[in-house]
């Protein structure tokens, strides 16, 4: 037997708990169920697949200041001194470097600037053929760029590259019907014909509108300034990282190694805002759930202790101990289940107007139910203790005093 | 009366001291919670130059063609062309004008003492100091002249000079910038900003630059910019001379306009600029367009707060809301089960106004004592977030205003809990409790 009409009219008599309970339990499952959300995207965001061995990659940077030097000789000397390194597996210079959050990106179209075409927003990186081995991506389709298609030059004005491999988001974006390979796009007025299809990468920004369209561009620019990604074996990079500036300066000294870094260590960077916020909503909906039992496991002690007498009588009038318990779980449901729909109108609310306002998108409905349920039980969790205890009341107290 | 109420209080804080202790906790989780975004909050969006951040504007031209659009939310670019920056710092007006630009060089002394290495660079015209409240230690900064003939003269950070110079009045001493020596002609004081308001294109929350230097040595030494560089137009570019010409935005410039008066003749100004430029072939568009945001409404537009910042304060506000009903159900319990000792008081002539009071001063005793436990809680919020994020690392701090509005905050929040409480427990009837006792 739930008992539920005398339970309601005991509730009646002492509104005010009941009321306060109920909006507790209607904040909580709005806010925790929104933060659910917000967290469970945060983590959806932060173990994406990026498509590199995050582990194995370094880059550095080099800033030369001395003007002795021819800048694409020197370009050679120092990947054939990176590459012959042990445990080194490839280097490569990259004009960009992925998921660090800078980088150089533009429209790819299929007609030639200023025609008008479709195009289409794409990271490019200036690398050589041994670009996609350094970062370790395959190909899926065509090839790679041979040698004698690379351009290295100390002048940014010479065009003459005329071929680049693409990520087969992009080959798709440009080309729905997955027919690509081979076709032409064109990098302003710079016609690239399309020789290889790469497996997923990424491209220098993770919150790109389209951070899965990267074009690679066989061309090294020697330049003051250079970025370098090298790949070493499984475990060797540490050892290969401390070594690399001193080894770039034996090479040449007039100039700068910095910002040595792991790919995963600029992904971290990259992400540790989002990071940040997901361990902040975890602390706070932790923290939250906890206030809220605490409050319930309190205010059902206070009202154990005050109706200590009707409780004993109770139980000298031959109620059993179950019927005690039942009694306090249920009006426990009672006011739970008030405060849950109240909750799941008040998270539709809340979630309506994050989106509204940011960039979130609409709350699943599932999140309401799974926060509701958890609410739930947590709250019969928190006032099963006292209401043992409110069972074990000796039917003598009520006799005693009376 | 106040010191007897606070004593009764305390009084009556150790003889519940769990019921107590639960509602202090309470409340110092809630102010713990709420002040540790708070904070941060307020460090991104506080003024950080309260008393001319209304005199500071930035300055943006609309140079796109018909039909172009930008990921502002009204479509203007937030930097200038090298041309037009050049051209509005040539202006008669305003007095004081910036135009500047990041960038970034190899730097190192003549001696092998100094292992080379790179430093951030600030290139700018002489205004800058003035406008932004730069004070030197030495030195000062360099002179119109030395801005217009692109003298190689340099002002360094303290940092940097505390660096090099172990702190030394290094006025007139050389420092290599990548291949090039330049005199030292001015040290900056420590420039403490939380904000990097005059540059939020780059990292708004980076540190100052490490060097300054005359903006004129953009051309002379054909630097490139470490910031955004956009375009949106398809041209040609080939050489530098093509880059100074081109419509590509790589450029910051700030007005400093002190009267309405002065904004007025500067719009009369840009208009009269754009309609000029028109006969040249640029700004193609009908209506001519320009944006002057001065220094909290380019915070607002650049959207220094994070989103996130936002959701968390709101969501830690009602956090504090589940906070505040615990407590009030906390208080009813405990003032209530306190009726016949009320009673006995109200027998004996106290009157309703006192009780309300009393009882008003011991939850704001709570709320102090919760606020004080709620800035320690703060406090280890903030360094986990400073752990979690190297870059908020200056802005995950509580001022002077946050440490003052943690236990304000607590105080009201707890006597807006106690306020019912009070008022039921006031309202006891003395006759029913005498007749028990």
């Amino acid at each position: 037997m739930l008992e539920i009409k005398p339970i309601f009219h005991a509730l009646c008599r002492s509104k005010v708990g009941a009321i306060l309970l109920l909006i507790q339990i209607a904040i909580t499952t709005a806010i925790v169920s929104n933060a659910a959300f917000i967290i469970q995207d945060r983590i959806a965001f932060l173990n994406q697949e990026t498509g590199y061995p995050e582990q194995d990659l370094f880059k550095f940077n080099v800033m030369t200041f001395g003007k002795d030097i021819d800048a694409s000789q020197q370009f050679e000397l120092d990947v054939a001194m990176l590459r012959a390194l042990p445990g080194v597996v490839n280097a490569a210079q990259s004009s960009s470097i992925p998921l660090s959050g800078s980088g150089s990106a533009s429209s790819f179209s299929l007609k030639p600037a200023p025609q008008e075409s479709l195009s289409v927003r794409t990271a490019y990186f200036h690398i050589d053929e041994h670009g996609l081995d350094t970062y370790g991506v395959k190909l899926i389709a065509g090839r790679n760029f041979s040698e004698d298609e690379v351009l290295i030059s100390n002048s940014p004005t010479d065009r003459t590259t005329n071929v680049t491999v693409v990520t087969e988001a992009l080959a798709n974006e440009l080309f729905p019907k997955g027919d690509g390979l081979g076709k032409t796009i064109y990098f302003g007025d710079l016609p690239l014909t399309v020789i290889g299809i790469t497996a997923p990468m990424k491209g220098p920004w993770l919150k790109d509108s389209h951070p899965n369209n990267v074009a690679l561009i066989p061309y090294i620019q020697g330049k003051t300034y250079a970025q370098f990604v090298v790949r070493t074996k499984p475990d060797q990079r540490d050892a290969v990282m401390k070594e690399v500036e001193n080894l770039m300066l034996k090479n040449y000294s007039k100039r700068v190694i910095n910002n040595i870094k792991g790919l995963d260590e600029l992904k971290d960077e990259y992400v540790a805002a989002d990071k940040l916020m997901m361990r902040m909503l975890i602390v706070l909906i932790t923290i939250l759930v906890l206030v809220t039992a605490l409050g319930i496991f309190g205010l059902t002690l206070f009202n154990i202790s005050k109706r200590t007498k009707q409780i004993g009588t109770r139980r000298a009038l031959g109620a059993r101990k179950s019927a005690i318990i039942n009694y306090f779980l249920v009006e426990n449901a009672m006011i739970c289940g008030v405060g849950l729909i109240l909750g799941c109108i008040a998270a539709l609310l809340l979630g309506q107007l994050l989106m509204q306002h940011f960039s979130i998108a609409s709350l699943p409905p599932s999140y309401i139910a799974g926060t509701a349920i958890i609410v739930f039980v947590m709250s019969l969790l928190a006032v099963f203790g006292p209401a043992q205890r409110a069972a074990n009341i000796s039917p003598s107290i009520a006799t005693r005093t009376i | 009366m106040l010191l007897h109420y606070l004593d009764l209080s305390w009084r009556s804080f150790k003889r519940t001291p769990l019921v107590s202790m639960l509602m202090v906790l309470a409340i110092a989780i809630g102010i713990g919670v709420t002040m540790t975004s708070l904070s941060v909050y307020h460090m991104m969006s506080s003024d950080p130059i309260p008393h001319k951040s209304s005199q500071l504007y930035n300055v943006q031209l609309q140079t796109m063609d018909e039909g172009h659009t930008w990921w502002t939310g009204d479509d203007i670019p937030m930097q200038l062309t090298y041309q037009d920056a050049v051209n509005l710092h040539n202006a008669p007006i305003p007095n004081k004008k910036v135009a500047m630009m990041r960038t970034g060089f190899s730097v190192y002394l003549d001696s092998d003492k100094v292992k080379p290495f790179t430093g951030e660079a600030r290139m700018t015209t002489p205004d800058f100091f003035n406008m932004f409240d730069v004070s030197f230690i030495y030195g000062g900064v360099w002179s119109e002249q030395q801005e217009q003939s692109a003298a190689p003269v340099v002002v360094i950070s303290k940092e940097l000079n505390d660096k090099l110079f172990a702190g030394e009045n290094s006025i007139g001493k050389l420092v290599y910038l990548d291949d090039d020596s330049y005199q030292i002609v001015g040290v900056i004081a420590d420039w403490p900003l939380n904000l990097k308001y005059y540059d939020l294109n780059n990292g708004a929350f980076d540190k100052v630059a490490d060097l300054f230097l005359p903006f004129s040595l953009i051309k002379a030494k054909e630097l490139t910019s470490w910031g955004n560089s956009n375009g949106w137009k398809h041209e040609n570019i080939y050489s530098y001379a093509d880059k100074m010409q081109s419509e590509i935005v790589w450029i910051q410039f700030w007005a400093q306009l002190d009267n309405p008066e002065q904004k007025a003749n500067y719009n009369n100004y840009l208009n009269s600029y754009i309609q000029e430029q028109k006969k040249r072939g640029r700004f193609t568009r009908e209506k001519p367009e320009y944006s002057l945001l001065d220094v909290n409404q380019w915070m607002q537009y650049n959207n220094v707060v994070s989103e996130d910042n936002k959701i968390l304060v709101g969501l830690s506000f009602m956090f504090l809301a589940v906070c505040l009903a615990n407590i009030l159900g906390l208080l009813l319990a405990k003032f209530l089960r306190r009726a016949p000792e009320v009673g006995v008081r109200r027998a004996l002539g106290a009157s309703k106004r006192q009780v309300f009071l009393q009882h008003l001063v011991e939850v704001a005793m709570l709320g102090f004592i919760g606020g004080l436990l709620g800035i320690v809680l703060a406090q280890i919020g903030l360094l986990g977030v400073r752990q979690s994020y190297e870059y908020y690392k200056n802005i995950a701090s509580m001022d002077l205003v946050m440490l003052l509005s943690a236990p304000v905050i607590a105080i009201t929040t707890c006597i807006v809990a106690g306020l019912y409480p009070a008022w039921l427990v006031c309202k006891t009837n003395p006759a029913i409790y005498l007749k028990s006792q």
